[in-house]
């Protein structure tokens, strides 16, 4: 079993569980009092934040747990990169955990459009125009996307059931393949002191064995109660102190699509590629480049064939690796800023 | 060709009405005299500006054809004269007109011109949001003694700052997402009532009609007292599942400390 201060690291993948399990229960209690109808969403947002018995407890749960939910999967991402976990036998298991990223990316998406606010209509507005950069496609997928030429009822549909419908069954198919991969493969060790030096080639497959390890019960459940208890103290926190953190005042407007706000921004999770599309002038060539950027990550661990896992002893990528995240948290900050 | 559509009604819809007035795009020219190019800049910072009220609200006119746009037959009316201001600004704020009409102001206007219209008090193009410093030593005193207009100002003091209280408080409470607009609605309704009443001028009207609007403003605020106690019940209650969650991974924390590698 790795170190101690490591096994944080390892306690990531069942918090983002957990709190996609919180996600979905909150999900289906606002379903209950939701109404997906352009006259009629906002209000019945409003309903459940006003008069629905906890429901502002239930909505607020749902919106923190988002944010959270990314943070916590793209850390999860961030650390089985850079412990090169996701080699060989567990190419697959990267895979249908970056699917994971994109479908959960797509849920905050589609969940965005739902309140009906000036904030969601805008975003949504922006957000679907990007494939417009594309030429002969690229204005059937914007529609397809809005159902028409704007956002509309038509939009609100389609979300709606995207997100309560479509992404649900995704999530769940490719949720099961990267629990049976973990499951079958088991979790790598990571790729650092006397453990790595022992490690040998697959000839065929068997369970791996951590002759001196922990149990999984009761010593790592715990470990990983641990990090479930602080993501809710945190998700407290914020609704108890700041609870308008990722409420900010035009979501408490109803869409109007003939005003539009001034500052509209995406999330913070977007705010990278939002501020990389504005620095290229040639809106199809940065659209492409981050199509390019999401393939490459996706199938990363397939283009990847050294044999050394300790990225410590590749400087090349170690290198890269650090460039790419100042990069993206540089991007972030110059987008929420500028 | 339908992506340049979108991205073409993207643009249009994305534009505020008030930014695509070919008005504002000529006074803001470095072509215009800087007396009318003024006027613009007064506007861009002025409460009309921030209510979306452009050019044509008042003065008519197309705005979006800049070959017609100040063409009477297109409804264009110009700068109107001192005595037909009351009902210039009267097409939108109708009761205030009213009131006024009725008043010594708007009375002294109307029969000898000599009486304050609208823009003496509020500005014409730099309109602010009307605040009870409008009544003040140095305005009032242009055209009568001072005494009479603050025996006005104390008997609205308390009910405006009550509506102020009342306004404050349901913006927080619609801030934290709550659904307030009919108390929001009610508040203006009153409040716009309640100026058009102080536009006669009468100081005893005034103070006789007062107490019915401060139960109407008490009702209103004891519902949003009933709103911000809700907001303080959420707090604590966010506050204690902190707590118990912060408390819960302190303990399996310790826990799994017990337990020998």
């Amino acid at each position: 079993m790795p170190l101690p201060w490591r096994q944080v690291f390892y306690t990531l993948g069942f918090a983002a569980l957990s709190i996609f399990v919180l996600q979905v229960v909150t999900g289906f209690l606002l379903l209950i009092f939701y109404i997906p109808e352009p006259s009629r969403a906002f209000k019945s947002v409003q309903r459940i934040m006003t008069t629905i018995p906890y429901g502002w407890l239930f909505r607020l749960i749902h919106v923190v747990g988002s944010y959270l939910l990314v943070a916590v999967v793209m850390v999860h991402m961030l650390s089985v990169f850079f412990m090169n976990s996701y080699k060989k036998p567990r190419e697959l298991t990267w895979i249908t955990g970056a699917l994971l990223l994109l479908i959960t990316l797509t849920f905050c998406l589609s969940g965005y459009l739902l309140p009906w606010s000036q904030l969601s209509y805008w975003a949504t507005t922006i957000a679907t125009a990007m494939p417009t950069a594309f030429p002969y496609v690229g204005g059937f997928v914007s529609d397809l996307l809005r159902g028409g030429a704007t956002v509309s009822g038509a939009t609100l549909g389609r979300f709606f059931a995207l997100h309560v419908g479509i992404l649900p069954a995704a999530l769940l198919v490719v949720l099961g393949l990267h629990l049976f991969l973990i499951r079958r493969i088991g979790v790598s060790a990571p790729p650092f002191g006397a453990a790595q030096e022992e490690k040998k080639e697959w000839t065929e497959f068997h369970h791996d064995s951590h002759p001196g390890g922990e149990p999984f019960f009761p010593h790592y459940v715990l470990k990983e109660t641990v990090m479930v208890m602080v993501l809710l103290a945190v998700m407290f926190f914020i609704i108890a102190f700041i609870p308008t953190l990722f409420l900010p005042e035009d979501t408490n407007l109803p869409a109007d699509p003939f005003q539009t706000p001034e500052h509209i921004k995406p999330e913070w999770y977007f705010l990278a590629p939002y501020q990389m599309l504005k620095l290229i002038p040639n809106k199809f060539v940065g659209v492409s480049l981050q199509l390019i950027i999401v393939g490459l990550f996706l199938v990363w661990p397939l283009l990847d064939t050294s044999k050394q896992e300790n990225i410590l002893k590749r400087p090349a990528l170690l290198a890269a690796f650090g460039a790419a995240l100042c990069l993206w948290i540089g991007l972030t900050i110059w987008g929420k800023y500028s | 060709m339908r992506g340049l559509l979108a991205v073409l009604l993207f643009l249009v819809l994305a534009t505020p009405a008030a930014a695509a007035s070919v008005c504002l795009v000529c006074h803001s020219s470095a072509m215009m005299k800087p007396e009318f190019r003024k006027v613009y800049q007064q506007w861009k910072e002025s409460w009309h500006a921030q209510n979306n009220v452009s050019c044509n609200d008042c003065h008519g006119g197309d705005p979006k054809d800049a070959t017609n746009a100040m063409s009477p037959q297109r409804g264009f009316l110009g700068v109107p004269k001192p005595a037909a201001v009351p009902e210039f600004c009267g097409k939108c704020h109708i009761a205030i007109a009213k009131d006024y009409l009725k008043s010594g102001h708007g009375k002294a206007l109307m029969t000898n011109g000599t009486g304050p219209n609208c823009v003496t008090c509020h500005g014409a193009h730099d309109v602010q949001k009307a605040r009870l410093g409008i009544i003040n030593v140095t305005l009032c005193s242009k055209c009568h003694s001072y005494e009479r207009a603050q025996l006005m100002k104390e008997a609205l003091f308390g009910t405006e700052e009550k509506i102020g209280t009342i306004s404050g408080e349901l913006q927080t409470i619609r801030s934290n997402g709550l659904d307030v607009e009919n108390d929001a609605k009610t508040l203006f309704r009153t409040q716009a009532q309640y100026r058009a009443l102080f536009h006669t001028v009468d100081v005893n009207l005034v103070k006789s009609q007062t107490s019915s609007f401060n139960a109407s403003l008490d009702t209103l605020q004891k519902r949003a007292q009933v709103f911000l106690q809700d907001l303080a019940f959420r707090r604590n209650f966010a506050g204690f599942l902190l707590l118990l969650f912060a408390a819960m991974g302190v303990a399996a924390f310790l826990l799994s400390k017990t337990y020998k590698r």
